[in-house]
């Protein structure tokens, strides 16, 4: 469909509707980032910014962020908001899709998982844990530019 | 005995205002202040929290602060924000949304340079780059920044006002089989599809096509 894009990760390739996801979260953005009041805690970019992965565990990470996202955010961002709900759930889809299809080549063992982005995603978990479960699903939702610019 | 606390209006409408990724914070006065008031500003890296004042910036009058230098790094986000202050009196704080340099930048339409023979007009196109703190400093073109970088070209034939529409990666391009002696005008546009970015058309350069060999 118009703006999918075939997206690299390590040897599996997956096609994404990344110009449909960003439109939907640049629709909400400001919305969803004010009803995260902490700046001293990112559950994406710190201690280790996802950009600083090497390209041999891209897969691993992007197979486990997927996972992480469809089964540990979307499902707690519920708000007063319909508007921001359909968008929500919009998004959602989209990522559920890129999990399905990422699946398929995890399975066919093309998606190694190294040391690095073992501890990589646990620190992730570690961030995400250290709050309650609405506010870390809102944060790492608002993170969510930040990955599809690593993605990217 | 209750203690008098006199405070002033916030600045309002504080954000950040980027082009080519100089990413500039600006506010307006608060409501019904005329001159004499001061600020000071401070910013902070999203995920580390720490606020970090602009020295520059301290006991301004002047409604904009350069902050481009603090946030040249597009792989992190910020915030920045803003306090005035007026004969013993002070606002509050008041803050930016999130600001994303990658995806909250605007960029400037590329640079169009024809040439012409008889038949047909070439295009070179040069995309803008990225701020940078002084000119010694190495230059990055945000072609490097945006991989997706494409460019929209309008080629408009004067004569007969018939105009193309072309879309190209490459920085070349060749349009052929046009009419000699004949003014064509090219504008161009710079679009990244993700994220969402377009620059304006730049302005019209026109060339005429030579005579008929």
């Amino acid at each position: 469909t118009a703006g999918n894009k075939i997206l690299h990760f390590g040897a599996c390739r997956v096609s994404v509707s990344m110009a449909e996801i960003r439109v939907g979260f640049t629709a909400i953005k400001a919305n969803i980032q004010a009803r995260d009041p902490i700046r001293t805690l990112s559950i994406l970019s710190y201690p280790h910014s996802l950009h600083k992965v090497n390209s041999s565990d891209r897969c691993c990470i992007t197979h486990h962020l997927f996972n992480f996202y469809v089964d540990k955010v979307f499902k707690h961002c519920k708000t007063e908001d319909s508007y921001v709900n359909r968008k929500i759930s919009s998004i959602a889809n989209s990522f559920l899709s890129m999990k399905r299809k990422l699946e398929q080549c995890h399975e066919q063992n093309r998606c190694e998982c190294g040391r690095e982005s073992t501890e990589k995603f646990k620190q992730i978990l570690a961030n995400y844990e250290g709050l309650n479960v609405t506010s870390a699903a809102m944060k790492s939702l608002g993170e969510l530019d930040i990955l599809l610019d690593w993605m990217e | 005995s209750g203690e008098l606390y006199c405070s002033l209006l916030n600045p309002r409408n504080v954000r950040f205002e980027s082009i080519n990724m100089k990413n500039v914070l600006h506010w307006s006065a608060p409501e019904g202040t005329g001159n004499g008031v001061l600020y000071k500003v401070k910013y902070s890296v999203y995920g580390v929290g720490k606020w970090i004042r602009k020295a520059e910036c301290r006991n301004i009058n002047r409604t904009w602060c350069d902050l481009s230098s603090e946030t040249s790094d597009y792989e992190d986000q910020y915030y920045a924000s803003v306090k005035a202050f007026l004969n013993g009196m002070f606002s509050d704080w008041v803050e930016t949304t999130r600001f994303n340099p990658l995806t909250d930048t605007k960029i400037d339409p590329p640079m169009v340079s024809v040439s012409s023979t008889d038949r047909s007009i070439s295009i070179i196109l040069t995309a803008p780059e990225k701020w940078k703190r002084s000119p010694e400093e190495e230059s990055i073109s945000l072609l490097q920044v945006y991989p997706g970088l494409q460019y929209n070209v309008s080629v408009l034939n004067k004569k007969t006002k018939k105009r193309w529409f072309f879309s190209v990666s490459n920085h070349t391009l060749v349009v052929p089989w046009l009419e000699p002696e004949t003014a064509y005008c090219v504008s161009a546009q710079i679009h990244v599809t993700t994220p969402l970015l377009d620059s304006g058309f730049s302005k019209e350069y026109c060339i005429a096509t030579l005579k008929d060999k």
